[in-house]
């Protein structure tokens, strides 16, 4: 842990300390890229800027929509496949079918079925957690190893009991993994619907500073997402680790 | 008076004009308190014949009785189980495993930390109630199983091949302290393995299953004095013991 959080602090000093000296040095034109400090100037009065906290605000519900309706459709339903293998062998097919598409071309049929909005936003956020969290979700029924379910039998678990104290525990890691990821294809396809036609949102803001080469602007916006986006990967890695603390351990031992 | 009754069971897989038979009309009864063996060879249905008894698979034909009472399911509390593979649950600590089936039964918690306690000192694990699984040698493993066995106080233990994943040394320690166990509960012991030394040296009698379908084909007394040594592995009567099961077993292929 703690050599992990060196190894951010080392990557975050090598990166501004590069970016500040190509400035400095003007090995890159500045127009393009402009130095640490006026991007954090510029970020900062972001931050202070209630017109852009509206648009971040937006963002924020529409991938917290997204997720709160994706997650538990994909988990149950990664379930039922996992549960259920003859259907699992009709639909896993089409599932990978599926995945292996790029969604993002299929967001002019959204636009023109959904128009443009908060709702074709969630609805594109959605399809795009939804296969990745139903992947893990499937996975992690299987991933249940049948002799605890057998043994559990024996001592006289109900079947409640069996879906409580031997499932559950027993799914939690890749279950938790497919959330964390599926918060990442959110994040995803409603930067990526946004970026591509909207009127308001962290998104088109960042698709128009790049139109209009507002360089200063548009790297804040960078840094903001990144900084946003990695901070809810990473606290939901630590919730992966916390709750399931047991398979991390037993994969190290 | 038999704990244990078995008679003319008959166990088919795979319906249709040709099932697979895997016990041929198999009968026979253990008494209570006794520490009975079955052997066979590898695939002679011995494993299937536990199951029935565990009440996790139906017999095609025939019944088991356990203190009188038919199988047809799982009797947790009657009938405790060993499995070969240890099928602790991961996530819990040695004592939560142990804990697991009063868990189930829904027994009060000072009762439960109690009886635990005790069972872990019985298969001498005191000190590693804490440790998870996966801290624990193979040989630690199934003590704690042994202990999770015998956690609802079952009079009989059904033991799978318990010792057949640990090194030869380990085994032959666990096979003695199962027998100090044993003697130190008073609880029925009906144990399964391929291996004729640990059979004839554990048990009170062997009984002797033919290739598949499975049938008894003998039981054997043994009658080599208890507290029992290791050095009686070595002596011309064990010997003898063990080539007649040896010959019958295979001149029944």
């Amino acid at each position: 842990m703690r050599a992990a959080i060196a190894g951010y602090l080392i990557f975050v000093v090598v990166l501004l300390g590069g970016w500040e000296l190509a400035a400095r040095l003007s090995a890159v034109d500045p127009d393009l890229l402009p130095p640490p400090a006026e991007v954090g100037a510029v970020l900062w009065q972001f931050l202070h800027d209630p017109r852009f906290l509206g648009d971040l605000a937006l963002t924020a519900n529409e991938v917290a929509a997204a997720f709160v309706i994706a997650a538990p459709l994909a988990v149950s339903t990664g379930f039922l496949l996992g549960e259920r293998l003859h259907l699992a062998e009709t639909f896993n097919p089409l599932v990978h079918f599926i995945l292996a598409v790029p969604q993002s071309i299929f967001l002019p049929i959204f636009i023109l079925a959904f128009g443009i909005g908060f709702l074709e936003k969630v609805l594109f956020g959605i399809t795009h957690a939804y296969f990745v969290i139903l992947i893990n979700s499937f996975a992690a029924v299987r991933s249940i190893p049948r002799p605890l379910v057998t043994a559990a039998r024996v001592f006289g678990a109900t079947r409640a009991q069996i879906y409580t104290r031997i499932y559950l525990p027993a799914m939690l890691p890749l279950i938790l993994t497919g959330l964390r990821l599926g918060m990442i294809f959110c994040i995803i396809g409603v930067l990526l619907a946004e970026m591509y036609a909207s009127r308001r949102g962290i998104g088109q803001l960042i698709f128009d500073w790049g139109e209009g080469q507002q360089i200063p602007e548009l790297l804040a916006g960078i840094v903001l997402i990144s900084v946003l986006t990695i901070a809810v990967n990473e606290l939901m890695r630590l919730a992966e680790l916390r709750l399931a603390q047991f398979r991390a351990a037993a994969a190290a031992g | 008076m038999p704990i244990i009754e078995v008679s003319r069971l008959v166990k088919e897989f795979g319906a249709g004009r040709a099932p697979l038979r895997a016990l041929d009309e198999v009968s026979f009864a253990v008494d209570k308190g006794r520490f009975v063996t079955l052997v066979g060879p590898s695939g002679c249905g011995k494993s299937t014949l536990l199951q029935i008894l565990a009440g996790l698979t139906a017999p095609t034909r025939g019944e088991a009785r356990i203190e009188g009472e038919r199988v047809c399911g799982p009797m947790p509390g009657k009938v405790g189980m060993v499995f070969q593979d240890p099928t602790l649950l991961p996530w819990k600590t040695a004592f939560a495993n142990v804990e697991f089936p009063l868990d189930l039964r829904g027994d009060d918690r000072p009762a439960r930390r109690k009886r635990c306690a005790a069972l872990l000192e019985l298969v001498g694990l005191a000190e590693f109630a804490d440790h998870y699984p996966h801290e624990l040698s193979g040989g630690m493993r199934q003590r704690v199983a042994i202990a999770r066995g015998l956690a609802q106080d079952p009079k009989l233990i059904l033991m799978d091949e318990p010792f057949a994943a640990l090194d030869e040394q380990t085994r032959t320690r666990m096979g003695h302290d199962l027998l100090d166990i044993w003697a130190a509960t008073g609880k029925t012991v009906f144990f399964i393995t391929h291996s004729l030394s640990e059979a004839i040296y554990l048990s009170d009698a062997v009984l002797v299953m033919s290739p598949r379908p499975g049938r008894i084909i003998d039981t054997i007394a043994i009658d080599f004095p208890r507290p029992r040594e290791l050095d009686i592995i070595g002596s011309a009567a064990f010997g003898a013991i063990r080539n007649r099961i040896w010959h019958l077993i295979s001149e029944a292929r």
